[in-house]
């Protein structure tokens, strides 16, 4: 399933995917919005409003003050590993080898998303 | 007043739009009170209209606007004078003989014959004013000219109307002494006081809104002023906001195209006569040296860069964060230095940028699973006009059911998708494009387009198991390495 469509089948969205332009322009903006110009479903805006001030703040799920002391750990652990696993002899069966790389790989995924938001790119 | 008697009213009067004048006869105008604030880039109007119904049950009031303001008009709001509710409006015909707009305004209490309610509508016109002279030197002053039409238009009979005009300074040059009044005015038709024109009053206009009245009566008056800041124009704003979950953050960044609309540079810039009238304190009031901008509280690791690379003419007072919803009045003041003053006709372009905490502007809605992120449309530069804006909100990645709600509507919306940093199949992104921003629609406290949308935990570790992937290609390459003898030499 290519990326384009995987994207159209997981969202649901409430507006057209295409570009939509608005019927009642050129024209001023009417405030508060005209109730008839729009084909999408509109939600009332001050609902919205006073939902987006009622519910609890976003909160992530690992403190963002955490994330360089986690990043530091998870790659140098990534690195010990790696270390270890060009020393580990080479098994018929490399139940071993396997272990060892899904380790490291796993803790270097999250050490690398870690090590991004620790610098700034926030991913 | 219920809905749908409303729109079944919309739609009487916009089948009859082009008959309006004739056949709309439920209210009369006591007496209406037009406002207007000269500016730079902007013109700020408020028009009171004392109106009296003469039937019962007149809830729809008509407001007409002459082609040329309506195309100079990019803000429009009707309410009852000392209510704060703003009242519904729309847009119901136009009439290609007299070139007349018609809005309706539903009332929020339909009146019964002979009460009266006090109308305020304000408008905010964009590009309204021009430079005359057209040209000016680096030391001269700026004056600008507005025109407008003299009598306020309106399908129903007026007894009397006046229109105010108030420059920013007291420096009026000249204006039009309008003739041909005597059926509405027996006194001078243009008084002056101050800073302050008055045109009328008008007494007993009748339906102005014929093709006769708008040919014979109608008159064009113009007002040549000085004016002391410089027209500040942005011809272009991109705003990009970046939404992060693993880092709690809300990036925005603005890249902005200025321009200074006052009158072009006559001959040639002077960097020393610029420098002697910036230390005496004696700076031309059509030169941009900088801006000051209000951001956002919260900001941090803020970056204002342009062409040539950043820019650290600026100077930056934070204001600590505040809770998400809780009322602010504290802003983060940016001082903005471009490298050169930007003299008129002068453009300069520059990015800027800041990060805030995510929890400062979105929210987690248990109940319905969903996050609610509120981005401000833009920041506002007072008394500026920005010609185009962009307006784009990149959400996380493997976010869905995506719904946005803007404070206004947009010109156009687009979805797509935007590919960056360990991404994977692309984070959506909600695109707003508008026209002539004001003030007025930035708000007093940043007006904020909301999303909601929804994240599965397992999108979250999309981006883990991305560069998880990527380090196991490596070990499997290693692996490989491994047991491929690459010896020039075999050992026997």
């Amino acid at each position: 399933m290519g990326g384009w469509d995987l994207m159209t089948r997981v969202w649901r969205l409430v507006v057209p995917a295409t570009a939509y332009v608005n019927p009642a322009s050129p024209g001023p903006t009417i405030s508060p919005p005209s109730p008839v110009s729009f084909q999408t479903i509109m939600a009332d805006y001050q609902s919205i409003q006073a939902l987006h001030k009622a519910v609890p703040p976003f909160s992530p799920y690992i403190a963002v003050g955490l994330l360089p002391y986690i990043a530091f750990f998870l790659l140098v652990s990534t690195f010990g590993l790696a270390f270890y696993f060009s020393t580990l002899p080479k098994d018929t069966i490399p139940i071993r080898e396997v272990a060892v790389a899904s380790t490291a790989s796993l803790l270097g995924g999250f050490g690398v998303v870690a090590l991004f938001c620790s610098v700034g790119v926030y991913v | 007043m219920a809905r749908w008697r409303f729109s079944l009213s919309l739609f009487l009067l916009a089948t009859l739009g082009p008959w309006l004048a004739l056949a709309d006869h439920s209210f009369e105008n006591t007496a209406i009170v037009r406002t207007v604030e000269l500016g730079g880039a902007l013109v700020h109007i408020t028009t009171t209209y004392a109106v009296k119904a003469l039937e019962d049950g007149s809830a729809v009031y008509t407001i007409a606007l002459g082609d040329d303001e309506h195309e100079k008009t990019s803000w429009l709001e009707a309410k009852i004078k000392g209510q704060s509710a703003v009242l519904p409006l729309e847009k119901v015909g136009y009439d290609p003989k007299t070139d007349i707009h018609y809005y309706a305004v539903e009332l929020s209490k339909a009146l019964k014959a002979n009460a009266s309610t006090n109308l305020v509508v304000e408008t905010v016109q964009t590009h309204a004013t021009y430079p005359w002279p057209e040209e000016a030197g680096q030391k001269d002053g700026q004056s600008l000219k507005y025109e407008t039409d003299l009598l306020v238009l309106s399908p129903y009979v007026t007894s009397v109307q006046r229109t105010k005009i108030r420059s920013p300074s007291p420096q009026v040059h000249s204006y039009t002494k309008p003739e041909g009044l005597e059926a509405f005015t027996l006194e001078d038709p243009v008084t002056k006081s101050g800073s302050t024109l008055t045109y009328g009053p008008y007494k007993n206009i009748p339906q102005s809104t014929t093709e006769d009245f708008v040919q014979e009566r109608q008159q064009h008056v113009t007002i040549h002023y000085s004016c002391d800041y410089p027209v500040i124009e942005v011809t272009k704003l991109t705003r990009t906001a970046e939404i992060s979950h693993w880092g709690a953050n809300l990036n925005i960044q603005d890249n902005v195209h200025l321009h200074n609309g006052g009158p072009r540079l006559k001959g040639h810039f002077s960097r020393l006569e610029h420098q002697s009238s910036a230390y005496f304190g004696r700076q031309p009031p059509h030169i941009i040296p900088g801006l000051t901008l209000h951001l956002p509280a919260g900001i941090h690791d803020v970056y204002y860069y342009d062409l040539i690379g950043n820019v650290s003419t600026s100077h930056l007072r934070t204001a600590p964060s505040v809770p998400k919803g809780s009322q602010n009045n504290q802003f983060s003041v940016l001082e903005l230095k471009p490298r050169y003053p930007i003299l008129g006709g002068w453009n300069y372009s520059f990015t800027l940028g800041w990060d805030t905490p995510l929890g400062d502007s979105a929210g987690w809605d248990k109940e319905s699973g969903k996050y609610v992120v509120g981005v401000p449309v833009m920041t506002t530069i007072p008394g500026t006009v920005v010609d185009v804006a962009e307006v784009k909100i990149i959400l996380p990645e493997g976010a869905t059911d995506l719904e946005f709600f803007p404070p206004f509507p947009a010109a156009m919306n687009e979805l797509s998708t935007h590919v960056i940093y360990l991404d994977t199949i692309g984070r959506p992104t909600i695109t707003l494009h508008y026209n002539q921003l004001t003030d007025q629609h930035a708000g007093v406290i940043y007006v904020s387009l909301l999303v909601t949308y929804k994240v599965p935990f397992s999108a979250h570790l999309k981006k883990p198991l991305a560069v998880a992937t990527a380090f196991l290609g490596t070990f499997v390459l290693a692996f490989a390495w491994k047991r491929i003898d690459t010896r020039i030499q075999r050992q026997k």
